[in-house]
């Protein structure tokens, strides 16, 4: 009876070893299959990504999406099995591309039902018939051969979409049946998925870059024009409208351009020319209304050298002729008044030489002595000018050193009011001071007494009769010490007060009768300004005299 | 005596060119702007006149138009004396009626003596 009993225990715990001994096999079975599918499923999408790099390595940044699907069509044979991988591409204009390529010899008929199937899928999608109004075909790889006894048993489409808009569709197509269940769709879908979203990615950037672009291009003072191969107007800013004085809404069109230049410029011509040597031409001083332009006409190539049209540059030059032109009559006036002391001193000295040569006639010293005189005064108006020059120079460099000291400024100024007072009794001009006994304030003695010199001097130079006063006194806020040459001249018109001081500007009114360069009041202002003070003029009008007013900062 | 009328504003220069035509043995009779300049020569009844374009008052231009109206200065020879050398300017002093022109910088007191002595001899013969 034990061991009957014992015999039972023992077959029970054998049969509990036994069964859990199976139990952890079968576990453990169960494991390895689990981890034989999972190695299997990893290898696969190791596999995918790697096509799927290669592909996306290949698509790089291209936009043509018929070499996008053509390359991924391409590498499909090693993930699925197929007798023919086909694309179709509806273009904008209706035509559509179909491509195949067969894998395993098929006939013409099974191409047939191939490309029925997608136009079919297209049509399903589009929710319309798509009917080709022009198809162009190619088929590549294995020959067909119409003798076989094939159609399509299994097939898939997959659409390509490409940021939203359907532009394409892929086909797979066996012989055999059940070839494709969702596995194969999806590995095909991740696929053209990802390139899709790629591709939309970077038209995405590639939008906003040329939204960019077309800011930058509008916001241009300067006014663009492109033109593409057939002489279409393509793009265009709306500088170049208003140069052309295209005014408001109205779209630009090329005969806008080509009539707004005509008499100027042959644009059309210039354009055939630059496409034709394939550089760009410069075409100079084209003056449209008041405007003075320079243009540059460019052939547009991409980088592969593809041409694209022509450009055209419209660079205003207005600023710069108006700069130039000015430059050259100052140097023409500067010209003149350098030559006229020099030809005092030449001709005084010829005369001087002729006079010494008959010496034997004896020499006439009250002669010689005027024709002395006539070389020293001219030696020094031109000494005077060049040190001008010189000073404009240094003020322009910003090199105008000051030996500031505590003066007199009453001093200086009555000074140089004496010093000009037989000049202004030769005109019958009254020269008068009003000025307190004394100001001490710091400033450069000689630099403020050259101030002084050259408003006193132009103040009897611009003033035919009446009186020149000079007046000193400090100002209400007693910051500043203000010196006021005030004539009875012939005054300045409202709109050239403000350009009495810049350089180059003298001679631009009518009164060529009064020389001088007028960079005595460019120097004054300089000197000033590097006394930390102010030099301005005011005038009533013409023929109501100036007052030319200095101030210097106190303390 | 042949009397010169001299029309040159810059005091500097009618001062060396009158210098050098009282040395040549002429009689110079200095204007400082155009106005004087046409009275000078209605006065002084000058042999020649030696004339500025850029003066106060009356250019040499207009001087050169206002003598040529009046009967007893229009045959005046006037020799035009200049620094402005342009195209335009040098026409308007042909197109005036002034017998030669000359470019201040140009020139020595030479030539000048020399070119007043040419006009006044043509002038001579003319008459």
């Amino acid at each position: 009876m034990i061991l009957n009993i014992l015999l039972i225990i023992d077959f029970v715990m054998l049969a509990v070893v036994l069964i859990g001994y199976i139990f952890t096999s079968m576990r453990e079975r169960k494991f390895l299959r689990q981890e034989a599918n999972q190695s299997l499923e990893l290898q696969q999408k190791v596999y995918q990504a790697q096509v799927l790099k290669e592909i996306n390595d290949r698509i790089g940044y291209s936009l043509d999406t018929a070499k996008i699907i053509d390359i991924i069509t391409s590498s499909l044979g090693s993930l699925l099995d197929y007798d023919t991988v086909s694309y179709m591409l509806l273009h904008d204009d209706g035509s559509v591309l179909f491509k195949c390529h067969v894998e395993r010899t098929v006939n013409h008929e099974f191409i047939r039902q191939v490309k029925d199937k997608m136009l079919q899928s297209f049509a399903a999608i589009l929710d319309s018939d798509v009917r080709p109004q022009k198809l162009d075909e190619s088929i590549t790889g294995n020959i067909l051969n119409d003798s076989l006894n094939v159609s399509v048993a299994s097939f898939f489409n997959l659409p390509v979409v490409i940021s939203g808009r359907l532009v394409g569709m892929i086909n797979v197509a066996s012989a055999a049946k059940g070839r494709y269940g969702e596995e194969q769709a999806s590995i095909l879908y991740t696929i053209t998925n990802q390139a899709a979203t790629a591709v939309s990615k970077l038209q995405t950037v590639l939008e906003n870059e040329k939204g960019k672009l077309s800011a930058v291009i509008y916001s241009l003072t300067d006014g663009v024009i492109m033109v593409d191969t057939a002489n279409r107007l393509m793009v265009y800013n709306p500088a170049v409208k208003t140069m052309l004085g295209v005014s408001g809404e109205r779209a630009l069109s090329m005969f806008d351009i080509v009539d707004g230049l005509a008499g100027k410029v042959d644009i059309r011509t210039k354009m055939e020319q630059a496409a034709a040597e394939d550089k760009p031409i410069l075409i100079n001083e084209v003056y449209l209304k008041d405007k003075a332009l320079e243009l540059t006409v460019s052939p547009v190539k991409i980088s592969t050298g593809e041409r694209l049209g022509v450009s055209v540059l419209f660079h205003d030059v207005t600023t710069e002729k108006t700069l130039e032109k000015t430059r050259q009559e100052f140097t023409a006036m500067m010209v003149h008044e350098l030559r006229a002391p020099l030809t005092a001193v030449r001709w005084s000295s010829e005369s001087l030489l002729k006079n010494m040569a008959a010496a034997a006639a004896g020499v006439d010293t009250a002669k010689v002595k005027d024709t002395a005189v006539t070389i020293e005064t001219a030696s020094n108006n031109m000494l005077e000018l060049v040190n001008d020059l010189l000073d404009v120079a240094k003020i322009e460099a910003g090199k105008f050193e000051l030996n500031m000291q505590m003066y007199d400024l009453v001093e200086v100024v009555k000074d140089q009011v004496k010093a000009f007072t037989p000049q202004a009794e030769a005109k019958h001009l009254a020269l008068n001071v009003a000025a307190p006994d004394k100001f001490m304030v710091k400033f450069d003695r000689v630099r403020i007494s050259q101030v002084m010199g050259n408003l006193i001097s132009n103040a009897i130079k611009y003033t035919d009769s009446g009186e020149i006063t000079v007046n000193v006194a400090a100002d209400a806020d007693k910051k500043a010490e203000t010196v006021g040459v005030k004539d009875s001249g012939i005054g300045v018109s409202h709109e050239d007060l403000g350009q009495l001081f810049s350089k180059f500007k003298q001679l631009q009114s009518g009164d060529r009768s009064r020389k001088g360069t007028g960079l005595g009041l460019v120097v004054s202002k300089g000197i000033i300004e590097a006394h930390n003070g102010k030099i301005w003029a005011e005038s009533a009008g013409e023929n109501l005299g100036t007052t030319f007013y200095f101030s210097l900062p106190i303390a | 005596m042949t009397t010169i009328v001299v029309a040159e504003d810059d005091k500097l220069i009618s001062n060396s060119l009158c210098e050098a035509l009282k040395t040549a043995g002429y009689n110079p009779v200095p204007a400082y702007d155009g106005e004087e300049a046409v009275a000078k020569c209605k006065e002084a009844v000058p042999n020649l006149v030696l004339l500025d374009i850029m003066m106060p008052k009356l250019d040499g231009i207009s001087v050169l138009w206002e003598l040529k109206a009046n009967p007893s200065t229009a045959n005046l020879p006037v020799i035009v004396l200049t620094n402005i050398g342009d195209v335009e300017t040098i026409s308007k002093i042909v197109e005036a009626g002034a017998v030669d022109y000359l470019l201040k910088s140009d020139q020595s007191v030479d030539d000048i003596i020399q070119k007043v002595k040419d006009v006044l001899a043509r002038n001579v013969r003319l008459a």
